[in-house]
């Protein structure tokens, strides 16, 4: 078709720029408004709880630690909410400060485990060849491999200590990042814009962490958030067989082992450190649940 | 096809003997003198005689250069001898072997429950996205994984053992002491399991081939049991080859719990007890089971899915 440069062009009127960018506010209700239901519930549920482990050391009714050999064992009352255990200790008490250790010491090994994982991945993908081979074979070793065993392997060696902890369980946690990271690379890399950057003369390092990586972060964020809860629950295992966190700190799970001896007496003993695990787990579950229903695409070709 | 089975095989060993490099120099990592922790362990509270030392070490051939050693360990080990263990002064084979019997057993009740429920459930929701089966499929995938086992543990055996008197508490007689413990287990890859069995159903849903069946007259049933099943339980095989390696020792709490003499609670009790013959053997054994399962599900995979086989060969 031609374009008839004689012809009188009809009068345009400019609209005045009225384009103003929407509140931070504004933005975060729409982005959690296109999400699945169970993202807002469950990023409001870890909320209340990490506000909670917090400031629970200002909050609680009484010392953790302090112990009255007459009172153990006591039933709910007006003193002590929950009612105690063997040892008379207040269980509301300790339930509220009780996730700081395991929560934190699953959070960053998570995220170590997602910032290496991403890393090895995107290098496996862009690099390819004999670095892909060896990065891939390296993690069909090692993810099939029980974490908790490499961890009570390493605990074994090393001693109990959360170093220990956060690298024994980086060694296998990294794995599935790996190879999620390399699915997700792959396909970006067979896209038109990255052909465009490689013909412009990007170099390797700038289409991974201008192209690759910003495209990638969606889906591994998704499964980050499906993995907590695992991870939550393994240091909490670990902790439960004594290796983990250790006796005179409260903990989730050790309580959970301390009481198992009077789970008949004392239910509620059991119930509630199993309770608050499970909550924190399913919440952020949730999360990445809510945030995987919309980038459902990206996350399918890396399996 | 000859060419990977060739490779795999290599990588195989060259695992196996990095594994074993590092199971055999598991006393000199700990940091304390392996001899003297020997001679500890005979001698209970006492103090240790230096001398007795010097004489074990010789004794033991451990005055040797470490290859020599390690060779001997190697050998020794590949003819399945790990030594005694330190507590119960045992043949470590035999003990690592029962215990990988036990656990074997636990495992593969748990995934057959598992995979019983989860690949009906993922089928069935996968057919009717959106309905009541989808929401007890998404509410199982959900939920089941965040359910810590040494919560679940106590409870089940609070209600069934303890309240009902249905079940055995725990220990390893029969049939009946199985069940706890493997629905315990079961309940996390039931939860992946569901996951990806509807996830790969739906994709065989979208397939040509379910389309030109259902074109032929097939009802939807039909259609999934003669086309959708047998594809959409491709990738459950792997997974659950991946399970079966994970749990051979990762049952360690439940194991624990349930007083199960299983894999993980011999690890566990080696642990406690710093049992350094009992560890490496388990160690050993357990990295080369898991990988030589993963090595055939990987095997089996390629054989049942002509695609995948095609795309080996290019």
């Amino acid at each position: 078709m031609s374009i008839n440069h004689l012809a009188p062009s009809a009068p345009t009127i400019l609209e005045p720029a009225r384009r103003t960018e929407p509140s931070t506010v504004a933005q975060a209700i729409r982005f959690i408004r296109q999400r699945h239901w169970s993202f807002a519930v469950g990023s409001l549920l870890f909320l209340t709880i990490a506000v909670l482990l917090i400031i629970s050391p200002w909050i609680i009714p009484h010392d953790p630690a302090a112990q009255s050999l007459l009172r153990r064992l006591a039933g709910p009352s007006a003193q002590h909410w929950l009612g105690t255990d063997h040892l008379g200790r207040d269980l509301l008490s300790r339930l509220l400060i009780g996730g700081r250790f395991s929560v934190v010491i699953a959070a960053v090994t998570l995220i170590l485990c997602a910032v290496i994982g991403t890393l090895l991945g995107v290098i496996s993908a862009r690099t390819g060849g004999l670095v892909d081979e060896i990065i891939m074979r390296v993690v069909d070793l090692l993810i099939s491999f029980p974490d908790v065993i490499v961890a009570i392997f390493m605990i074994a060696i090393f001693g109990p200590g959360y170093t220990t902890l956060i690298v024994s369980l980086t060694i296998v946690g990294w794995t599935p990042f790996a190879r999620m990271a390399r699915g997700l690379t792959l396909e970006i890399n067979s896209r038109e814009y990255i052909r465009a950057a490689e013909v412009l003369g990007c170099t390797k390092t700038f289409i991974i962490f201008r192209h690759v990586i910003p495209n990638a972060i969606r889906p591994i964020a998704a499964i980050s958030f499906l993995r907590f809860g695992h991870k939550l629950i393994t240091v909490g295992g670990l902790s439960f067989l004594g290796l983990g966190v250790q006796p005179p700190n409260a903990d989730w799970a050790l309580m959970l082992a301390e009481s198992q001896a009077y789970a008949e007496r004392a239910p509620l003993l059991v119930v509630a450190p199993g309770l608050a695990i499970f909550l924190t787990a399913l919440s952020v579950t949730w999360i990445g649940q809510g945030l995987e229903m919309k980038g459902r695409n990206a996350s399918k070709a890396a399996q | 096809m000859w060419m990977i089975a060739l490779q795999r095989s290599l990588i195989l060993c060259l695992t196996l003997v990095i594994i074993s490099l590092l199971a055999f120099l598991v006393p000199y990592m700990s940091g304390g003198d392996p001899v003297r922790t020997i001679v500890q362990s005979r001698v209970g509270d006492m103090a240790v005689d230096p001398a007795a030392v010097e004489a074990m070490r010789v004794h033991l051939g451990l005055d040797r250069p470490l290859y020599v050693q390690y060779l001997g360990w190697l050998w020794n080990a590949l003819q399945g001898d790990f030594g005694y263990s330190f507590v119960s002064r045992s043949p470590v084979g035999p003990e690592v072997a029962r215990a990988l019997v036990v656990s074997f057993t636990l495992a593969m009740t748990a995934l057959g429950i598992a995979l019983a429920v989860a690949l009906p459930l993922g089928t069935l929701s996968a057919m009717r996205p959106g309905k009541a089966i989808d929401t007890v499929a998404t509410f199982v995938t959900q939920t089941f994984v965040a359910v810590p086992e040494y919560w679940f543990a106590p409870m089940a055996v609070l209600v069934f053992s303890l309240y009902l008197g249905l079940l055995p508490s725990a220990g390893w007689e029969g049939p009946a002491s199985l069940v706890l413990p493997a629905v315990v287990l079961s309940l996390r890859p039931l939860a992946y399991f569901t996951r990806v069995s509807r996830a790969a159903m739906m994709d065989v849903l979208q397939a040509p081939y379910i389309t030109a069946a259902r074109s032929r007259g097939l009802n939807m049933n039909q259609t999934v049991v003669h086309h959708g099943i047998r594809n959409g339980a491709m990738p459950v095989v792997t997974l659950f080859a991946l399970w079966l390696a994970g749990l051979l020792g990762g049952s360690v709490v439940v194991e624990v719990i349930f007083a199960i003499p299983g894999m993980g609670r011999l690890i566990y009790e080696a642990v406690v007890n710093n049992d350094v013959p009992v560890l490496q053997g388990s160690f050993v054994c357990i990295v080369a089971l898991s990988v030589l399962i993963n090595t055939l599900a990987d095997a089996l995979y390629i054989l049942l899915n002509p695609a995948v086989r095609i795309r080996h060969v290019h």
